[in-house]
């Protein structure tokens, strides 16, 4: 009845591993690994943790990391000179600019969708959609290669969603965090109910369930028993502190700025504190089709304090070197400005910013044409920049995992590291 | 001594059989021919253990719980226990088939199956139309013969949702087709040859063909969508990417075999003679309607549509363009080819398409198929009963595929009934016992029955307290104005992108959890909104604008088109805000409905679907049983269970707590029934009173005694 064959595609599995032994390993494959395994060894894989912010939408790169001074594609935004020598970004990252000489972006990323849900759904996977398959994001991927550390979830979201953990399983989806700061009810005792009385339930449920249990000596109940003993051990963690940002001095709290997203940034730093794996904090609003001035003018005021109070804090503690920081989004925007005064889709080139976990400071990866249009130098296929961030945690991209299916999927949609962006 | 007490407390199937009285005598009644079926495949398997039935009331929980997807009430126990023994089982069954609730629990049963998405183009009528055929227990081949063939649009030919689902993409949908319609797994042959198995790539391609001429359309005027059949064949061979320097179309070809019976066999000679019947009926029902035409149709619909839109007479104009459509044919065309396709799948001679069916049903009442994984039916995974699936599906297809007269022949059987096998059982006897059925399975609620069975446990339907009881001070963040400004030529209202929802493009009420600008919405993670059925499936007052299109010149569809944009861009106000926090009062006196009829699947931090309800994105995507940390806090601190433990003043329980009628005995034992369906022992009712005794009051006593049941193995899990 254990028969492994109870899955589809049986045989093909067999055939296809055998086919995988001597063919595809030894071209991707291997050489992906030895690139890994020569960062572990060279201590290029200095990564622990991963701060995702995700910019849903798709977000203009000219009016943010690749601005365009003095060409008809420039927009309502100036560029700013930033401590990194020679390198500009839009002046509505004025604080930002002074963190620069840690960060490096990545200006020639060669989308190849421009539809929402499709590009947000390659972003995030480093796969295409497919109608057959789902595939895991990003942040379950690390979590599934990389051990849990302290009691808290390895993996958690902040405002919003973050990608399905698909074939790799409910232990490598996301903890949902709906409001950063906001009490989660979920891990403390329903109001009105005292500690002392909440731990006297507690004991007569552990009583009554291990009586019940006993009895009927199923698997699944010793296993609902270890869920309800690790809800409880969370209840009780000290590690839960991480969660209240109002501990944080009022000066902290108004340097992050007064947002949801200051707040995700600022609670995304404690829990990468208390070990967390991957935090990601969601942002929408950027599908400007009209008036980009002034929702990015908005974007800026509320994103510029919170990243350059991330990115200075983690530098200051240290914890830059083990983190990365990275904001993405699932297409730029076009380099034209429309007759509605906005921007529209546009993934034929666009940017991401990034910094910390073992990457360069102060560097610039591949550009876009003067307009930024197209990719110059170095164009950046997706799957690259999730080969980028694995390396970086000593993961080898190319590994495959089983689907229920039994069909074998590599880590990322053949990705290789971009090897420059390490220091 | 400890021992018997902790089975009559949860493992009732054997400890009721020694103490009280109600006996279900299993050597009073002949097994079914299903359980001599079941016997039969038995036959020389070793290690078996032969469990007895379980006693009444374990019996009235897991049918109820099966049938209408939540534990039975305090007054349905006792109309049960009212029957004579010999006939409860029997009553309460025909009881339960009728309730209203059998279709909204097997509404899900077929959500899963057929996966439905609410929030996928005509998801909400598919998930509507299903649950009328459930309620009207639709043969189920039409069912099927409807969702494989139909076209058009979904607020008129609901059935079409089950393309639309996979926008109408011919590879998935062959997919989709065999492994749910079959149990076969041809999706895999899409990309390659199976080397072990039976299909090769050109069969999928060939029986892919049979949708390779349906087109999914958007009209750019209503922008609603809907299917239609195109001439091109756009499924070609050699597969692209082998990057061929020629395709051609390909032949549509069906790559299962039927059987050819010599004779008919009696199972089909039944089908037959039932639907003679049907027919002849019908046939007398059509002739005293002769005479219908179409004005008085759409005539006879002015009760529900509005006629007046704008300055078109709807109506007029749906009447002339009924008559085209119906004369030329030309929106809406028809699938011939996968008219074909359905005639094929549904035929009685397609053993797969019965038994995977059976197969199906048999494992969500049973929690195991005989054909494991159920949607994988082949050579080289025979079923563990062949002759009980074959009963069961020759059955299935002789009651004209009836999905309660199936349910019926299961619940009534010895097999359905068996008690759980004790801990002290080897592992090895167990697995073998559970594999063979002859012993039950712990089998855990499904998430939208767990969620149901704590309202109705906890009184949370109807309101429980009176107005006023439960006035708390809440405190929320929220967003205020601090400056405006007017804003011109703004296209409309800004969308919420699709980012917020992450990749999954989860529906509104995700949009609204996940949106960082409506502090204070974070954690709204047990409730939701329901679905009127009755309403996603009334045709929708804008719905000839389709129909109207043919008759329209371009010009006057691009007129029509910019008029209809100019008026979104009317000059709107921005606004500028700050956050802030707002204390304010509320009577937050708890009401909940079922959750059958919410929006499905629920948003992925939802209780349902923290407790398994899948996404159903995709094939294979089915439910987990897994216990996991995020369900144990939802339980142990989530709203839900506080709401239904406390003691609600006008709830039954109240006046056995308070005032002049108090009875702590009769409270605990009311508990018992309203919880686990079943009365407690001494020890249970002692320990019980201790429990509330060491509380602050009574009542608090009670409340914690009713949160530990509810958080308690033997809730979940059916007896």
């Amino acid at each position: 009845m254990s028969k492994k064959n109870q899955n589809g595609c049986r045989g093909y599995r067999m055939t296809r591993r055998a086919m995988i032994g001597t063919t595809s390993a030894s071209i991707l494959g291997m050489h992906v690994g030895n690139l890994v395994a020569r960062a572990n060894e060279t201590g290029q894989a200095k990564a622990e943790h991963v701060i995702l912010f995700w910019c849903g939408g798709g977000m203009s790169h000219i009016d943010t990391w690749d601005p365009k001074p003095g060409r008809p594609t420039q927009g309502p935004f100036d560029a700013i000179k930033t401590s990194a020598d020679g390198v500009q970004i839009s002046s509505l990252f004025p604080e930002l600019a002074k963190q620069m000489h840690h960060a490096t972006l990545i200006r020639s990323i060669a989308g190849t969708n421009g539809d929402h849900g499709r590009a947000t759904y390659n972003l995030q996977t480093s796969y295409a959609p497919s109608g057959n398959l789902r595939h895991p994001g990003l942040g379950s991927v690390v979590v599934h290669e990389k051990p849990r550390t302290g009691d808290l979830p390895a993996y958690i979201s902040i405002s919003g969603q973050a990608p399905r953990a698909a074939y790799l399983g409910q232990k490598c989806e996301a903890y949902y965090v709906g409001a950063p700061g906001e009490r989660d009810p979920y891990l403390a005792f329903p109001e009105g109910i005292t500690k002392v009385r909440g731990n006297k339930r507690l004991e007569i449920l552990k009583k009554m369930n291990s009586r019940q249990a006993n009895a009927i000596g199923a698997k699944d109940l010793k296993a609902n028993d270890q869920a309800v003993k690790d809800a409880v051990g969370l209840m009780r963690s000290p590690a839960l502190k991480a969660f209240e940002i109002d501990k944080e001095s009022p000066e902290t709290l108004g340097r992050y700025g007064d947002s949801d997203f200051g707040r995700g940034a600022l609670l995304a730093r404690r829990l990468v504190e208390t070990g967390v794996r991957f935090v990601q904090v969601n942002r929408g609003g950027f599908d400007n089709h009209g008036n980009i001035e002034t929702a990015m003018t908005n974007h800026g005021a509320i994103m510029d304090p919170a990243l350059a109070s991330l990115v200075a804090d983690l530098n200051t503690s240290g914890l830059l070197k083990k983190t990365m920081v990275i904001v993405l989004s699932e297409f730029g925007r076009t380099p034209r400005v429309n007759n509605n005064d906005g921007r529209d889709h546009w993934a034929r080139v666009f940017s991401s910013f990034m910094a910390g976990g073992g990457l360069k400071g102060g560097f610039v990866y591949g550009s876009s044409d003067e307009d930024g249009a197209s990719p110059k130098d170095n164009p950046v296929r997706v799957p690259n920049i999730h080969a980028t961030v694995l390396a970086a945690m000593g993961i080898n991209p190319n590994k495959e995992v089983m689907t229920p299916l039994e069909r074998p999927m590599k880590l990322v949609d053949d990705g290789e590291p971009i090897s420059a962006l390490f220091a | 001594m400890t021992q018997l007490r902790i089975r009559q407390a949860f493992l009732t199937s054997l400890a009721v059989l020694l103490t009280v009285g109600l006996v279900w005598a299993e050597s009073a009644r002949a097994a079914t021919p299903l359980d001599r079926a079941i016997a039969a495949d038995n036959q020389g398997k070793s290690n078996l253990t032969v469990v007895p039935v379980i006693d009444d009331l374990a019996y009235l929980r897991r049918v109820t719980v099966d049938l209408i997807g939540r534990i039975p009430t305090d007054k349905e126990i006792q109309q049960y226990l009212r029957w004579s023994p010999s006939e409860r089982r029997g009553k309460v069954v025909d009881k339960l088939m009728d309730d209203a609730r059998f279709a909204d629990r097997w509404t899900v049963f077929f959500a899963d199956m057929l996966r439905i998405r609410t929030r996928a183009t005509g998801g909400q009528q598919l998930l509507a139309y299903v649950h009328k055929a459930v309620r009207d227990d639709k043969p189920y081949d039409e069912l099927a013969h409807e969702l494989i063939s139909a076209n058009g649009k979904s607020s008129v030919t609901p059935a079409v949702g089950f393309v639309l689902g996979d926008n109408a993409e011919p590879m998935a949908l062959a997919g989709a087709t065999a492994q749910t319609f079959m149990g076969i797994r041809i999706a895999c042959a899409e990309c390659h040859d199976h080397p072990f198995d039976e299909w090769t790539q050109k069969q999928f391609y060939g029986f892919a063909a049979y949708f390779g001429k349906t087109r999914r359309v958007q009209s750019r005027f209503s922008r609603s969508i809907y299917t239609t059949e195109g001439k091109e064949m756009t499924v070609l061979w050699p597969p692209e990417r082998q990057k061929p320097e020629s395709r051609s179309p390909v032949e549509p070809k069906f790559p299962f075999e039927l059987i050819s019976y010599k004779q008919t066999p009696s199972h089909i000679a039944r089908l037959e003679a039932k639907r003679r019947a049907i027919a002849a009926r019908e046939a007398g029902k059509v002739s005293a309607e002769a005479g219908v035409d179409i004005d008085d149709l759409v005539d006879s619909a002015n009760a529900t549509v509005d006629r007046k839109r704008g300055d078109f007479d709807v109506a007029a104009e749906a009447k002339r363009d009924l008559r085209k459509i119906n004369t030329q044919a030309d929106l809406y065309t028809e699938s011939q080819l996968r008219q074909r396709l359905a005639e094929l799948v549904t035929d009685p001679r397609n053993r797969y398409f019965s038994q995977s069916f059976v197969n199906r049903v048999w494992n969500e009442m049973m929690g195991r198929g005989f054909v494991n994984p159920i949607d994988d039916f082949s050579n080289e995974n025979p079923p563990s009963h062949p002759k009980a699936l074959a009963h069961l599906a020759d059955e299935f297809i002789a009651s004209g595929y009836s999905l309660k007269s199936l349910v019926k022949l299961i619940v009534t059987s010895d097999t359905y009934s068996r008690g759980h096998l004790s801990a002290d059982v080897s592992n090895k006897v167990r697995m073998a016992s559970e594999n063979a059925f002859t012993a039950t399975p712990i089998r855990r609620m499904i998430s939208e029955v767990l969620y149901d069975s704590v309202v109705v446990a906890g009184h949370l339907e109807e309101l429980k307290w009176n107005k006023g009881e439960n006035v708390r001070t809440f405190r929320e963040r929220i967003r205020v104005i601090i400056g405006e400004e007017k804003v011109e030529n703004e296209p409309e209202a800004p969308k919420l992108p699709a980012s917020v929802t992450g990749a999954t493009g989860d529906n509104a009420m995700a949009n609204k959890m996940a949106n960082g600008q409506k502090p204070g919405k974070g954690y709204d993670l047990e409730k939701s909104v329901e679905i009127d059925f009755d309403k996603a499936l009334m045709a929708k007052d804008d719905e000839p604008q389709i129909q109207m299109m043919a008759v329209k010149s371009k010009e006057q569809i691009e007129a029509e088109r910019m008029a209809a944009e100019a008026a979104m861009r009317r000059q709107r106000t921005r606004y500028q805000y700050t956050y802030k926090w707002r204390e304010y009062q509320r009577d937050d006196n708890p009401q909940y409905g079922t959750s059958m009829r919410m929006a499905t699947p629920a948003p992925r931090p939802h209780f349902l679907r923290v407790f398994g309800q899948p996404g159903r994105e995709e094939l294979g995507d089915f439910r987990e049983h897994a216990p996991s940390m995020r369900q144990a806090l939802m339980m142990l601190n989530g709203k839900l269970t506080h709401e239904a433990s406390r003691v609600g003043t006008l709830e039954p329980m109240h006046r056995l707590m308070v005032g002049p009628k108090a009875n702590l005995d009769a409270a605990i034992k009311l508990a018992y029934r309203e919880i686990y369906t079943r009365e407690p022992n001494a020890a249970e009712v002692a320990e019980a009173k201790a429990i509330i005794k060491d509380a602050d009051s009574d009542l608090e006593g009670m409340a914690d005694l009713r949160w530990v049941m509810l958080n308690s193995h033997e809730f979940r899990y059916l007896p």
